[in-house]
């Protein structure tokens, strides 16, 4: 069957059939809906809502408390979608960690606390990492309705709550350390449901009940935070520090495409960072404004749009759609059209689907791969981390080392060393980016 | 096959939820959301269809689109980022899924089986992903050099410079205080009702396993109570 049968025109009914137009009026046809859709439009803005403004009303009406971003978390000011500002604080972080980066990519997490150490942060004031938080659970909602809003809200609200008063321990004030969301999933589920908190009085009531009885309330409120801040908007606003301070390595030769995660810059949106210096300031700038920084070859490809198949439950239970359409609509484009030495995501879902899926490939002659990685841990290699025992990219399954290799590192020998290293590890001697004991509450 | 009054339930479920106005403002037909939709791309399924199915008030097929077609969307929301009319098919989609366990229909529980360790691990941990799931028996299809390092998974879990993240069966150390004010929010919230009406084995587990930690932790809160003393 060719592509186009394949692909074909599902899901419209029999009686739609293909046009069989000639490229250029097909092009023609389509031109009003690509104008639509391969440009932000800005027209939008003025028919929206911003929901931080209903959220400082609420909070006049001592409604709710809004965990602020202050002077202490140096905030970077950026734009969104429709031109509106948003504050990324940059210091005094929570780690919200994501399930499936620690359990899959733990290079994610290691990569970026690894940046905060370079800049000098000091864990236990200027972030923190501990195990008093869940999920958000919105992987398992998106992929088989177990949940409501009533529980996510209540999970989102126990989780940031945590994060205002984590301070206290640590012999700061309450707030003192604003969330920082690691996962794409968990950045957009967050935002929705701050959106329906704000909106529903009877939704925040339901709640109040809950977090009561966790006794997870401030002076009988709820904790709203001012910002739902996501770890790639750190390393966007961080990205020329990143750049000027700290990287090591040339990496002129090296061409990048991104992946944006959808739950990143399509769901709420309105709160996705854009950047006229990047992509035209048509598509969101996270991801490839830190290879921008870094002075890699940003390659554009047609497919950018696309999401890279995880569909949730179709990865764990419909692999066929999930490898089908990485390998098709992701993988394929991104070797074959942009020629990439690395695809760049900024969530689990997508970096574990594009990695993971490219050996099966292999089974319908689809003999093409590339090396997939978060933004972060590209940025950790050009700047000198360790790619193992930081990139943690011994978890990886696409050739990550054609691209360490022609980012002049000796795969080989990096390997030896951690081999070497995994000895120590077992006879106690393990090497940590932060005292552990600050995990567990500790100093 | 269920009754019309049946049917109609279902469908005033769906919009009696308070986010169906959200997602559902009208609809020019125009097919952007199916022309983005990857699912549209591999099932016989299109947002379009059942944004037209609900906004027409088409209460047989909206049943009938519940049994199988919802499965099949992936969730990324590209459908709600491109509506023009600034609807979101993939939202509307979530609220017939909750509809469709609330309902205990068939067709979730046969969709939903294979996703059971998820659920379990997810209710039970408050994670949804682990070290020990994403291991070469459980995921043949993604080769056998599922990772780059030959070890043992504790070893190499314990390589990883985070205190948190050295487990194995969870893809972090939640504390037990944490875990149990999780089984409070899913007792609260009828999680745990709606997951006894979709697998009524799974539940016993589940809630077998909650009493364990529950008591550990009483227990933990007793040892700390004693030392203060
Ligand atoms: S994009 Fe929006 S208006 Fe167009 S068919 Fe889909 S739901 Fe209807
Ligand atoms: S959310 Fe669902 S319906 Fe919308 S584009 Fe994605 S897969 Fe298609």
């Amino acid at each position: 069957m060719s592509t186009e049968q394949i692909q074909g025109i599902a899901g419209h009914g029999s009686f739609f059939q293909p046009t069989h137009l000639g490229a250029e009026e097909a092009a023609k046809a389509t031109d009003w809906v690509r104008k639509h859709v391969d440009r932000r439009t800005m027209d939008l803005g003025e028919r929206m809502d911003d929901i931080r403004e209903h959220m400082w009303e609420l909070e006049k009406e001592g409604e709710i408390i809004v965990h602020r971003i202050t002077d202490a978390h140096k905030p970077v000011e950026v734009q969104t979608l429709f031109g509106w500002t948003k504050k990324i604080p940059t210091i005094q972080l929570w780690h919200h960690k994501s399930c499936g980066q620690c359990g899959n990519i733990p290079g994610y997490p290691t990569s970026l606390l690894w940046f905060m150490n370079q800049f000098g942060y000091e864990p236990g004031r200027d972030y923190l990492d501990e195990t008093d938080q869940t999920s958000c659970t919105a992987w398992n909602y998106h992929g088989s309705g177990i949940g409501n809003v009533e529980s996510l809200a209540a999970v989102f609200l126990r989780n940031f709550h945590q994060a205002y008063v984590s301070g206290k321990q640590h012999g700061h004030g309450l707030g003192h350390f604003f969330p920082l969301v690691h996962c794409g999933t968990s950045f957009g589920n967050y935002k929705e449901i701050r959106k329906y908190l704000v909106e529903s009085a009877e939704l925040r009531e339901r709640v109040k009940k809950i977090l009561g009885k966790l006794g997870r309330l401030v002076d009988g409120k709820i904790v709203i935070p001012e910002e739902v801040v996501h770890y790639s908007e750190w390393v966007h606003v961080m990205r020329n520090r990143i750049a000027s301070e700290l990287q090591k390595v040339d990496v002129s030769n090296i061409r990048v495409t991104m992946h944006a995660a959808c739950h990143y810059y399509k769901m709420v949106h309105e709160d996705a960072i854009y950047d006229p210096t990047v992509l035209g300031g048509n598509r969101t700038a996270i991801g490839t404004s830190v290879a921008q920084a870094l002075g890699a070859q940003v390659i554009d490809y047609s497919t950018w749009y696309d999401c890279c198949g995880f569909g949730f439950r179709h990865i764990i239970s419909e692999r066929e759609f999930t490898r089908s359409f990485t390998m098709n609509r992701k993988i394929r484009v991104v070797r074959e059209e942009a020629n990439a030495d690395v695809l760049i995501g900024n969530d689990t879902g997508c970096i574990t689907t594009m990695d993971k899926n490219q050996w099966i490939g292999k089974a319908h002659e689809q003999n093409f791969s590339v090396p997939v990685m978060a933004d972060v841990q590209f940025a950790a290699l050009a700047c000198g981390a360790d790619p193992f025992k930081i990139v943690q990219l011994q978890w990886h399954a696409s050739p990550c080392e054609e691209l360490v290799e022609k980012m002049g590192i000796s795969w080989t020998d990096a390997k030896k060393n951690f081999e070497a290293y995994l000895k120590e590890v077992e006879a106690g001697r393990i090497e940590y980016l932060y005292n552990p004991e600050l995990a567990l509450g500790g100093h | 096959m269920a009754t019309y009054a049946e049917m109609r339930e279902i469908y005033d479920d769906i919009r009696g939820d308070f986010r169906y106005d959200h997602e559902l403002n009208g609809c020019l037909n125009c097919g952007i959301c199916t022309a983005t939709c990857p699912s549209a791309q591999f099932y016989d399924y299109s947002p379009r269809e059942i944004v037209q199915l609900l906004w027409t008030e088409n209460v047989e097929q909206v049943y009938d689109a519940m049994q199988e077609k919802i499965w099949a969307c992936a969730q990324c929301m590209t459908c709600a980022a491109r509506c023009p009319f600034k609807n979101s098919p993939g939202g509307l989609v979530m609220i017939m899924r909750e509809v469709a366990i609330k309902h205990g229909m068939q067709s979730a529980k046969d969709v939903l089986r294979p996703f059971g360790r998820v659920m379990l691990k997810l209710i039970t941990t408050g994670n949804q992903l682990s070290p020990d799931m994403i291991q070469p028996d459980h995921f043949p299809d993604w080769g056998p050099n599922i990772q780059k390092v030959e070890g043992n998974l504790k070893t190499l879990r314990k390589a990883i410079p985070m205190r948190t993240l050295q487990t194995t069966d969870t893809a972090w150390e939640v504390s037990l205080k944490t875990s149990v004010e999780m089984y409070t929010i899913w007792e609260m919230t009828g999680v745990l009702n709606s997951l006894e009406t979709m697998d009524e084995n799974l539940f016993d587990v589940i809630e077998d396993f909650i009493d364990e930690k529950r008591e550990e932790y009483d227990e933990w809160l007793e040892e700390q109570e004693g030392k203060g003393d």
